[in-house]
């Protein structure tokens, strides 16, 4: 079992006497500072870490891949900035589209933040977003997983044009150059704009702060982390909630050849054991990409939330559609979110049907019984036609006549329909608890309402 | 009508009434009684803050025992302090005193309480918890492990003054994290680690680099924190706690606790075949003896090695007892039960209204039940130190108490049960812990890596870690830039280390006849040999056959059945002999120490007649082979020693004098027997001699044969004195094993070895 492991161990003791002592090369330079940062501060004055590597000419791939070095009082690492012009179409949307949108994101930020922290900043201003996505060397947020890759995107102060900035550490010694630079341009600004940083890049970000002697101040940045929206009117029409999955089938993007995020800590690994940029090459296109996605994503729930061009066509499919208007019903959309009902509820293909009874119980919740009677009426048609009938409509007529109508006879009705439905189903000992349960309740209310009925 | 069982109005008078039975004074072959203790204490120290006062006295405490006080005056002089004394003489207050007293001056201060179980640690909140109360001052105590909830988890993290956790959460969840922990490290002035004796062997190994660890992270958070620890009573408590956290440590034993009177009686069963040195069950006589103390109104605990013991006893008990007492009156405890359910237990226990507790040694540890005032084992618990400190769960500071030791027919019991000196003239064993073997060190320097770079001319233990870092680096789990080495893998380490051995692990052994019952558990390496598939396994006389053996899941599954014949397996065991360290030669007997390789397949088992013993039927066992790389400790006998014995005879003799010496290492040891092995070889390949090999039962070995070719001679010895002592004819499972095994000479022919070999020294 440890037999490698023992050969191994052996080898390690032969090399004993090979272990050579390390030049230093921390040159403690420069505490020039840069501006009091936007969530920490320093603690105490760290030298930066240089390699030798440092100093020699960058690999040629780097040069391809059109990256330079930046030096800073905390160290250097490698920097690539790519410009857009705000008309570049990433997919369905200009990166512009967003400047005219933003403003509408305030209801996904309020719901996203604390409430002191949105209370701070009332208005979205595009000009304070940062977008983010880092490449890490590792899953999951312990202290020793290394983000080697932050890509950010902003919008210029001209406002002329978007830019992409990605950074990249040659050894985890330039790691506090780097974080020192992002930073920097956290300066002045007030969301985070990614998928998934909330739970991930942002927490990953804190740990290497503070691994480099940051200390927080207290003031998180606010987030605008578009995976929850996503996962609201996503989770189950799309294959996966990916951003790559949701791209291509909602954004209009085709990545074409593209390194999976995944590969990502491997070929950083590779580079570091061979120096050869050239396995970089992907990493930094695909880390480019989704920060342009971010772009265009928020720009989707920003056309979606009210921006005026282009205006986004209703989903075709059911789920979907019912998914989108309760996500703008809670994001303060009601109008919005109520010609989407009355789109769902006006279908009657199949893949509608089991939408109408959550779509009835807003209406009920609204105490709109109008609207919800009927659409529980054609439920219950439905329902009495299925092979495996739910009795949820039949059941919430019943409730209405009884409680609301006072109607006890049509309640009952009801019930008796809902009891001969669930009797329908064949019955099998191992049958979940709740089928069982729910047969019994029938019971108890058919023989309640026929009380009720005699005492007249 | 017994007047045993008749409500005795003290316990002196019940032993007076049980000196009156010659059935049951026949089996005692030692009773020992160890005189009471006065109190020694001490005023209060009047520096102490006058708030702690008078919450000590609203308790009424209004002195301190000598060993709270000298515990109390080290810490407060920032030394790391170890304090040892036995059950129930106030061992919290030694580090609770000073830890709350700094709190009541400074919010700012942190402290972490380190305890084995999660048991262990939801008794120390309450306790403490009682305490700030008491002075209404805001000491936010609380736990840290697997069933905190996320919510709570975030505020304990920023607010709690003293988390309290396990070694294993604070491996695998608070050092990885250590960043979402800044308020701890940063503040962090106390490290309380208690039961610090239960940290030795594999599992104490890991936690001494687990605490290195954590120094490491406290360092680096710029603080610097003083351990205060406790422990039962082991031989070596400073070494111990200096191996354990790497820091010179004061020692604070003088135990100021009173104690009654107590009585340790030493009972053995009586012999019931002489021939095979058969005795009668210990169970039967442990039930015997607890239900005569149960009727007569004295509250009992039983100790028992197994789970399935305890579950087997308290069945009979509760039968046993049933219509005089109820049957709530009696409860199991063991792991696996409730954490509700053990509350429920140990309150009941506290108030008296649970009048007897069947255990195994989960209750060892110092969990509240208040003291009790009978105890009776089961079968020797294995070692010295645990014996007294189960036998410290009867004893009340004032009146009297007993112990019964009921011995098993296994060696190391009927040793002890017939020397008696052995047990009480000696100190309980050390606690060895080897945190430097290289596999538990690498797991460990890995997670160390992952937490925070390391530093050239940084340390962690004695080994020299450039070399780690090196090979490490080669490896590829470490890069290497400029002077530091960061950790450089996908994965999470501290996931795939777990801190407790894999030896823990036993195959239980379900009976199939009448719906699915559980009879019985085998230990890990007894299973291919004893339950692979069509094995006959006897348990309490009756024979079952092995159906299915699911190895993965660790069930054998069997069904009663009535056949005239037995099985033996097997084992193909090679011993391979990597490298020899240290060798000694005294007399006839070489003995060397150093690396071996053990390989292990169950190949084939034999079907054996009862009584004729003719061999009528074979079958292959397919079982995957393990293989184990460790340190090893063995001797073998000169030619002129063993001139004049046929092969037979010698295999014969070195496998009784191996099973004799295989139950005698683990009391010098005080390892859990399964922890080391033993394997004779009429002829060796490494030293061409009939040789006996001792090996650890872990990769890299923990330091067990190490200690055992040290002790050797002591060992020999003692080996010697238990096959003479031994009451059986010619072998029996106390002593050289049973003539099945040895054959009908095997004694003599152990004996006359080693007298041989002793004797040309």
């Amino acid at each position: 079992m440890s037999g490698g492991l023992r050969e191994r161990l052996a080898r390690l003791k032969a090399q004993a006497s090979s272990a050579k002592p390390a030049e230093d090369n921390g040159d403690g330079s420069g505490q020039e500072g840069g501006g009091v940062p936007n969530s920490f501060s320093q603690r105490e004055s760290a030298g930066a870490t240089r390699s030798p590597a440092d100093d020699h000419a960058l690999h040629p791939a780097f040069e391809r891949i059109g990256v330079r070095q930046v030096d800073n009082s905390h160290g250097s690492f490698l920097l690539r900035t790519i410009p857009y012009p705000l008309h570049y179409a990433h997919g369905l949307y200009e990166l512009g589209a967003l400047m005219r949108s933003a403003t509408r994101l305030g209801p996904v930020a309020l719901r996203q933040n604390k409430k002191e922290e949105a209370d701070r900043e009332p208005e979205l201003d595009v000009g304070k977003l940062l977008f983010l996505d880092t490449e890490t060397t590792g899953l999951g947020v312990g202290a020793g997983n290394v983000p080697f890759m932050i890509g950010i995107g902003f919008f210029d102060e001209e406002g002329e044009a978007f830019v992409v900035e990605q950074t990249l550490i040659r050894h985890p010694g330039e790691e506090r150059a780097m974080l020192f630079h992002l930073l920097g341009r956290m300066d002045g600004r007030t969301h985070l704009v990614t998928y998934n940083g909330r739970t991930f890049d942002w927490p990953v970000l804190v740990n290497r702060y503070i691994l480099n002697g940051w200390r927080s101040n207290g003031k998180e940045p606010g987030h605008l982390d578009f995976l929850h929206p996503s996962r609201a009117l996503w989770r189950n029409t799309l294959e996966s909630c990916r951003l790559s999955r949701i791209e291509e089938d909602r954004l209009g993007i085709a990545r074409g050849e593209d390194v999976p995020g995944s590969l990502a800590p491997e070929l950083y690994m590779r580079y570091l054991s061979d120096g050869d940029a050239g396995h970089l090459e992907g990493v930094y296109h695909h880390n480019e990409r989704d920060i342009l996605t971010l772009v265009s994503l928020a720009a989707h729930f920003g056309a979606l939330l009210g921006g005026d061009e282009p205006a986004v066509s209703p989903p075709e499919g059911a789920e979907e559609l019912y998914r989108t208007a309760a996500w703008l019903d809670v994001h303060g959309q009601s109008e919005r979110s109520e010609r989407l009902f009355e789109a769902l509820i006006g279908r009657e293909d199949a893949a509608a049907w089991r939408w109408w009874l959550p779509a009835a119980a807003r209406y009920k919740r609204l105490g709109r019984y109008e609207t919800a009677l009927p659409l529980w009426e054609r439920a219950a048609v439905r329902a009495e036609r299925a092979a495996l009938p739910s009795t949820e409509a039949h059941v919430e007529l019943a409730m209405y006549y009884e409680h609301r109508a006072k109607d006890y006879g049509a309640a009952l009705g009801y019930a008796e329909a809902a009891l001969d439905l669930a009797l329908r189903r064949p019955s099998s000992p191992r049958e979940p608890k709740r089928v069982r349960e729910e047969r019994d309740e029938l019971r108890k209310r058919v023989e309640r309402l026929r009380r009720k009925l005699a005492r007249g | 009508m017994n007047p045993l069982t008749g409500k005795a109005a003290t316990m002196d008078e019940w032993l007076q009434l049980l000196k009156g039975h010659p059935e049951i004074m026949a089996n005692v072959t030692h009773w020992q009684t160890l005189p009471a203790k006065e109190a020694r204490t001490v005023p209060l120290p009047a520096e102490m803050d006058e708030r702690l006062k008078q919450a000590l006295g609203q308790k009424g405490i209004s002195e301190l025992y000598t060993h709270q006080a000298a515990s109390y005056r080290a810490v407060r002089e920032g030394r790391h302090v170890v304090t040892v004394t036995p059950t129930a003489s106030g061992k919290t207050l030694c580090y609770n005193l000073p830890v709350v007293e700094h709190l009541l001056r400074d919010d700012s201060v942190r402290a972490l309480y380190l305890f084995p179980t999660k048991a262990l640690a939801q008794d120390q909140v309450a306790e403490l918890q009682e305490l700030a109360d008491r002075m209404d001052a805001d000491i936010k105590t609380h736990t840290y492990d697997g069933d905190t909830s996320p919510a709570v988890r975030q505020a304990i993290r920023n607010a709690g003054h003293i988390v309290v956790t396990n070694p294993d959460m604070l491996h695998s969840a608070i050092l990885p994290h250590h960043t979402k922990w800044v308020k701890l490290f940063e503040n962090i002035k106390y490290i309380v680690i208690d039961e610090l004796h239960s940290y030795r062997g594999v599992f104490g190994s890991h936690v001494a680099n687990v605490i290195r660890r954590l120094k490491r992270i406290c360092r680096f958070y710029g603080s610097e924190p003083q351990f205060l620890c406790a422990s039962a009573t082991i031989r070596n408590p400073r070494e111990h706690a200096e191996r354990l956290i790497g820091e010179p440590v004061q020692l604070v034993d003088d135990n100021g606790a009173p104690s009654g009177e107590k009585h340790f009686v030493f009972y053995n069963p009586p012999v019931v075949n002489q021939q095979l040195g058969i005795r009668r069950s210990s169970v039967l006589e442990s039930q015997k003896l607890a239900a005569l103390l149960l009727r007569s109104g004295i509250q009992t605990i039983v100790f028992a090695r197994s789970r399935v013991r305890v579950e087997i006893l308290l069945t009979y008990l509760q039968d046993l007892v049933k219509g005089e007492l109820g049957k709530k009156t009696i409860r199991g405890y063991r792991g696996g039960y409730l954490p509700k359910q053990r509350r429920e237990i140990e309150r009941g226990l506290r108030s008296g209204e649970i009048r007897g507790v069947v255990s195994t040694n989960a209750l060892e540890l110092g969990i509240d039940i208040g003291q009790l005032q009978a105890c009776v084992l089961n079968g020797y618990p294995g070692s010295i130190a645990s014996t007294w400190q189960q036998s410290g769960r009867a004893g009340r500071r004032h009146t009297s108490s007993v112990t019964f030791l009921v011995a098993s027919s296994n060696p190391l019991d009927q040793y002890l049960i017939q020397n008696p000196d052995y047990f009480f003239g000696r100190p309980p064993e050390e606690a060895r812990i080897h945190p430097d073997n290289l596999l538990i060190l690498l797991d460990h320097v890995k997670c160390a890596a992952y937490e925070l770079p390391f530093e050239d001319g940084d340390t962690f233990g004695e080994e020299k870690l450039s070399d780690l870092l090196e090979f490490l680096a080669e490896e590829k789990v470490l890069h290497r830039a400029g002077s530091r080495w960061y950790w450089m893998e996908q994965a999470f380490p501290a996931h795939n280390i777990s801190l407790r051995s894999a030896a823990q692990e036993n195959f239980v052994i379900i009976d199939m006849s009448d719906g699915f019952r559980v009879i019985g558990e085998v230990d890990r390496f007894g299973a291919p040999t004893l339950i692979h598939e069509e094995a006959i396994y006897l348990h309490e006389g009756v024979q079952y056959q092995v159906e299915k053996l699911d190895y993965p899941e660790k069930k054998a599954f069997v069904r009663q059945v009535n056949v005239d014949y037995f099985t033996d397996a097997s084992l193909a065991v090679e011993l391979k002999v990597l490298h020899a360290d240290r060798e000694r030669t005294t007399g006839a007997i070489q003995r060397e120490y150093g690396d071996v390789s053990v390989t292990a397949k169950p190949t084939i088992f034999k079907k054996i007649r009862l009584r004729t013993h003719e061999n009528i039927g074979s079958g292959p066992i397919h079982l995957p082979e393990e293989e184990l790389h460790t340190s090893a400790y063995w001797f073998s006998f000169s030619e002129e020693a063993a001139e004049g014995r046929s092969a037979n005879d010698m295999q014969m003799a070195l496998l009784g004098l191996a099973n004799v010496l295989i139950h005698l290492a683990p009391l010098r040891l005080m390892c859990d027997p399964l922890d080391i092995r033993v394997f004779p070889q009429v002829k060796s390949p490494h030293t061409k001699r009939p040789t006996i090999t001792f090996y650890d039962r872990y990769p890299g070995g923990i330091g067990l044969s190490q200690r055992l070719f040290e002790q050797h001679d002591e060992l020999l010895e003692e080996a010697g004195r238990l096959i003479v002592g031994c009451g059986c004819m010619s072998g029996c499972p106390a002593c050289v094993g049973p003539i099945e095994e040895v054959g009908l000479l095997g004694k003599d022919l152990a004996l006359g070895l080693l007298n041989k070999a002793r004797g040309m020294e």
